[in-house]
């Protein structure tokens, strides 16, 4: 389904179709995030550009091509079925995670990345999470969304090695996200514990390229401010290796802000402008290139790029856009 | 017989000698093979601040060079760098993994805007970021030929100019009744004391700025102590009498113990001058170079007190005198305004101190052998207080 991927600037192959995306969310204990990748051409043979531009493989990013696939490329969604069971098994794991250039920190993760998995469900399916706490604090699992008090992630407190199994209907549509609800909150939360929550309408969205993107920061000396900013947990990554988007297909971005401390995030769009869907729960949209988002608001973005070439997104916060919230589209005919 | 036992224990007293230290390096390697179990035993290390220590933030046209060193015991790595809060491509001459007490630069391709203020933060691998503040950017002085006729001719203006003109109270000083030579050398005193606690607190304050690891303080006592003792032991060969507390040094002998104190002092105020204008923290303009002009001219005085009875002085010798007293500031100037270390600053200071305590002593022995009523005289009294009030009053002028 998904014919894009990210891809080098000078790779000729451009439309096979890897076979990404395969990640199997839709079946049952999907364990430990991180296990297949698309192999792509390395950074080695990227154009090396001027250190102004900040795009290419002279990028301070961490990581390498490929590493952030399952985070950004969710799985297809699932023609509706009421009551279909739709099963993720999350592990609570620390884990060191190298997250800018250099620069490791100590994270508390779902399933070992930060943030956790992509969970997707279509509405009305019935939606089982079972958590494993393997990490050394107790944690626990709190959805947004629609759901029974006892499914809420606050009362149910799992201690490490113990387990819990989350299990409510699906709804309503739209994109929401999940994180940790033990205290002290801002402590689990910005140490990695929370991820992007997708609920499919029962009538499907229109085809396009689909992409999540979840906004965070790092305080890696803990003085309560973040030190890094990034989305999908690595500072810089979409600059070092840019996003290969077609122009003829609609890209929509499931877009969620879990960044703590900061009041707010936000997402611009150079050279164009997009549909802005807040909550993703309804028709109505905004038709610009900026949206602001407060700690947990989230939206569902649609654009139609008029152009081809290299188009950077960033927060319109400069200094977050400095400390490595930045990337680029490479918008290809 | 006698002398042979004698003569043995003089050699035995050397290998006994040798005993505890042979102990002592064993249990060192014992403990040393212990490693973290002794540790273990009370508890567990708190892990290290992994802060680094910013020695120095160099501005040149389209470039920012900051030199960093591991204060602490365990390695530190630079990993991210990044100016007012904005991370920045850079490369280092040095290692990126620095071990305890080791450096490495980092060269930052920025263009930075001169006379902003600017914040430079190295972040280590573990995520902890030194930040450190310049309040002006302002392009770092290189070792020009023009820099350096710069920096000596500030050190001339500050060091050897006011001595040589105060040195030419000396005929006044001649002239004077004996009473009045008493509180001159008193005032001497007096001002010599003055920049002892001065050079102290420079250097205390200095080595306080220091990573503990380099051990301020001791280095400040060792520096008091070394330059004290030295100059006691060059009065001692001057005044050729080790026997009575003291030398008994003529009037051109301690003219020339002052003038190697008062050299000694001038050369950490050249360090000083040249290191805070190189980094930026001192506006080094003709108001400061006059203010050095007026504090140093009563050093001259100092010299020229005891020269007052000494009736054979040519002026080859005066003009030596004032060399030695003034033209360490040159030389402080070029090592503060080229070299910048923090460590040479303390060391400098507290040898400055500590000469200058000496002197006060021999100037005190001399008052008390000359002076008419001694030291407890109204004159001599009145003059150790005015030369610590003269050299207050002017040094509020820099």
């Amino acid at each position: 389904m998904s014919k894009f991927s990210r891809l080098t600037r000078r790779q000729l192959v451009v439309s096979t179709a890897p076979a990404i995306a395969a990640f199997p969310l839709a079946k049952a204990g999907m364990a430990i995030a991180g296990g297949e990748e698309t192999q792509h051409a390395h950074a080695a043979d990227r154009v090396a550009l001027s250190h102004a531009a900040m795009i290419g493989g002279e990028v301070p990013a961490p990581g390498a091509p490929g590493d952030l696939d399952a985070l950004l490329l969710p799985s297809p969604a699932q023609p509706h079925a009421r009551g279909r069971v739709r099963e993720y098994t999350l592990v609570g794991i620390d884990k060191d995670i190298e997250i800018a250039k250099g620069v490791w920190f100590p994270a508390w993760t779902y399933n070992g990345t930060v943030p956790g998995p992509v969970i997707r469900a279509t509405e009305d399916d019935l939606l089982r999470v079972n958590f494993v706490n393997g990490g050394s604090h107790p944690h626990t699992i709190h959805f947004h969304g629609i759901h029974p008090a006892d499914m809420d992630g606050v009362f149910e407190i799992v201690h490490p090695g113990e387990t819990f199994t989350y299990e409510f209907p699906a709804r309503p549509a739209g994109m929401h996200l999940y994180h940790c609800h033990s205290t002290p909150l801002k402590k689990h939360i910005h140490k990695g514990l929370y991820g992007a929550f997708i609920i499919d309408p029962a009538v499907p969205r229109k085809p396009a390229q689909e992409l999540v993107m979840v906004l965070n920061g790092y305080d890696t000396d803990g003085d309560g401010g973040n030190n890094f900013y990034t989305v999908n947990g690595l500072t810089f990554y979409y600059a070092k290796y840019p996003i290969r988007v077609r122009r003829s297909q609609t890209v929509r971005i499931y877009l969620a802000n879990l960044t703590e401390f900061d009041l707010v995030n936000s997402f611009h769009l150079h050279g164009d402008l997009f549909r802005y869907y807040p909550t993703g729960t309804g028709d109505q949209f905004e038709y610009t290139d900026t949206v602001m988002l407060c700690q947990g608001q989230r939206g569902v973005i649609e654009i139609d790029f008029a152009n081809t070439g290299n188009f950077m997104f960033h927060a319109h916060q400069s200094e977050f856009t400095e400390l490595g919230w930045m990337g680029f589209f490479e918008v290809v005919d | 017989m006698a002398v042979t036992a004698g003569a043995t224990q003089g050699r035995q007293w050397r290998l006994w000698a040798l005993v505890p230290i042979v102990l002592i390096v064993g249990t060192v390697l014992l403990v040393a093979a212990a490693g973290g179990s002794l540790v273990s035993l009370v508890g567990s290390n708190a892990p290290q601040p992994d802060e680094f220590d910013v020695r120095r933030v160099v501005f040149e046209p389209g470039e920012i060079r900051v030199r960093v060193t591991n204060p602490q015991q365990d390695d530190i790595t630079i990993a991210s760098v990044a100016v007012d809060d904005a991370i920045v491509p850079f490369t280092l001459d040095g290692p990126a993994e620095l071990s305890r007490l080791r450096s490495s630069t980092i060269v930052i391709p920025y263009t930075w805007v001169e006379g902003e203020p600017l914040a430079v933060g190295v972040t280590s691998s573990t995520g902890i970021e030194t930040v450190e503040e310049i309040p002006a950017a302002v392009e770092t002085p290189g070792a020009s030929g023009r820099s350096i006729l710069g920096y000596a001719l500030i050190g001339f203006l500050v060091g050897v100019v006011p001595v040589a003109i105060g040195l030419l109270w000396l005929p006044s000083l001649r002239r004077a009744p004996p009473q009045w030579s008493a509180a001159f050398m008193a005032l001497t005193a007096g001002l010599l004391s003055f920049l002892a606690v001065d050079a102290l607190s420079e250097a205390a304050s200095l080595q306080a700025a220091l990573p503990s690891a380099l051990g301020g303080a001791g280095l400040v006592l060792l520096g008091v102590a070394l330059s004290y003792l030295g100059l006691t032991f060059v009065s001692l060969r001057l005044g050729g009498d080790a026997k009575g507390g003291g030398a008994r040094l003529s009037g051109f002998a301690l003219a020339t113990v002052i003038a190697v104190g008062i050299g000694l002092h001038n050369l950490g105020e050249g360090l000083a001058i040249g290191s805070s204008f190189a980094l930026g923290e001192l506006a080094l303009g003709a108001f400061l170079v006059i203010g050095f002009l007026v504090h140093n001219v009563t050093e001259g005085l100092g010299i020229a007190a005891p020269l007052a009875e000494d009736r054979n002085v040519s002026l080859t010798r005066l003009a030596t005198l004032a060399v030695v007293a003034g033209a360490p500031a040159i030389l402080g100037a070029w090592i503060g305004g080229f070299l910048t270390n923090d460590l040479l600053g303390v060391l400098f200071f507290a040898i400055a101190a500590g000469a200058a305590l000496q002197v006060v002593m021999e100037v005190g022995r001399y008052v008390a052998r000359r002076a008419p009523g001694g030291l407890t005289s109204g004159h001599v009294l009145g003059g150790f207080i005015t030369g610590i009030a003269v050299m207050y009053v002017t040094g509020l002028l820099i």
